[in-house]
């Protein structure tokens, strides 16, 4: 086993524990962090991957890695105000309810 | 079928992938969201050491000023809320769905590793061909190359998803963002030491971003990451919210496909460069795309960490009436 095979298959441990964390937390903000787990994943999977070979490394998926860390900035900071409405809805419904 | 030998393994390799698997398991495992929080903020100092053994600077910068830094303080930030308390499932039933879970991520993790055991040990045809086109695209940094020209379609659509992220969390509070009204002696220095350091760092990352690692992604992160340290330290011109932020988030966008329109005109393909001109309008498109990112990270930043003051301590008030009548 190479050190890069050791990061591939720890970068889809890690993704696959992230996604079925995703799928089964229930609170919010946990479900939030298994996601960016789950994209920590793909990523040691992905950089490990454009890493094979001697010469340089391949540009083309650290650039999508890249281009994946902002996108999953934007999702986790849009998701944060969702979940916040959400629970602060709950709040106000359980306040009708008394 | 080869026999698993650690003996071309680096120790240190397998403690630092050991480390990471343990703090991932950690940050899905630990109920409680502070505790969660934290050992995602160590996975992503972790995995930052990984970037290095792989040879991807660039993604260990942005990974560094972003998921360390400003994605750790979104999530840092929504701790002072209030975790909602679960329902209360039937234990037997969570037993069972953790095992169904656990088996069905057993399944998927052999499936990719079948599929990871018979990759070649020959890179991907796209890399030499990425690497050999590099002295045509107007930079010298294969990254920046493959970002902003040959692949610049995805750099486009990603902006747009950062913008429709920063409208949207805009949109959704808001009447709710509070001004830093008095930060104190301490912070106004604060301010005046780091945000000018900071927004020097942003704009010496994007032009290195041409010929070394950095470039826009990253310039753009460390500039959010200013604005929000000046908007916490009471600077009002820092302060990323209405009309104003929403315009300089929007240019970004719309300079792009601007852009894309002139190399439709001049050389007869979407968002196609001329090597006479690319220089310059790789280095334009960053510029504007860094102040786009900075602005409208700043504005998710703020938008997630409004809080309706009132609410809060009415729903804190109520707390334990609530765990009274559960």
């Amino acid at each position: 086993m190479t050190t890069l095979q050791l990061f591939m298959y720890a970068g889809a441990f890690i993704l696959v524990v992230g996604v079925a964390a995703t799928l089964l937390v229930r609170d919010l903000i946990r479900r939030l962090i298994a996601l960016n787990v789950a994209s920590g994943g793909v990523m040691l999977l992905w950089l490990a991957l454009a890493d094979r070979g001697d010469g340089e490394p391949d540009p083309v998926p650290q650039a999508l890695v890249l281009t994946g860390i902002v996108v999953m900035a934007a999702v986790t900071g849009i998701a944060i105000v969702l979940a916040r409405r959400v629970e602060q809805l709950d709040d106000d419904l359980e306040e009708v309810e008394q | 079928m080869t026999v698993i030998a650690f003996s071309d393994v680096d120790v240190l390799d397998v403690l630092v992938v050991a480390a990471v698997a343990v703090t991932a398991i950690l940050a899905i495992a630990i109920p409680r969201r502070v505790g969660a929080t934290i050992a995602f903020l160590v996975f992503g100092l972790l995995l930052a050491l990984l970037w290095a053994r792989v040879a991807a600077p660039d993604v260990a910068i942005a990974e560094a000023a972003l998921g360390g830094g400003v994605a750790g303080a979104l999530l840092v930030d929504a701790l002072h809320r209030r975790q909602p308390a679960q329902p209360k499932r039937d234990h037997r039933r969570a037993v069972a769905i953790t095992a169904v879970g656990a088996a069905l991520g057993a399944v998927t993790f052999a499936a990719l590793a079948t599929v990871l055991s018979r990759l070649t040990a020959e890179p991907a045809d796209l890399g030499p061909l990425a690497l050999e086109a590099v002295e045509r695209s107007g930079v010298s940094h294969p990254i920046t190359a493959v970002l902003l020209n040959f692949r610049n379609l995805d750099t486009l659509l990603e902006i747009a998803v950062v913008v429709f992220a920063a409208v949207g969390a805009a949109a959704l509070s808001r009447d709710r963002i509070r001004t830093v009204t008095d930060p104190g002696p301490v912070r106004r220095v604060i301010a005046v030491i780091i945000v000018p350091a900071l927004v020097l760092l942003a704009a010496w990352l994007l032009v290195a971003g041409t010929s070394e690692p950095g470039g826009a992604f990253q310039a753009g992160a460390v500039l959010g990451a200013a604005l929000i340290i000046a908007h916490l330290c009471g600077v009002r011109a820092a302060r990323a919210a209405g009309g104003r932020a929403l315009v300089l988030v929007v240019a970004g966008l719309l300079a792009f496909i601007l852009l894309g329109g002139i190399g439709l005109a001049v050389t007869g393909t979407w968002l196609a460069l001329d090597l006479s001109w690319a220089f310059a309008a790789i280095l334009s498109i960053e510029t504007l795309l860094t102040v786009s990112i900075g602005v409208a990270l700043a504005m998710l930043f703020l938008a997630a960490g409004s809080r309706d003051d009132a609410a809060a301590a009415d729903s804190a008030a109520a707390a334990p009436a609530l765990g009274g009548a559960a």
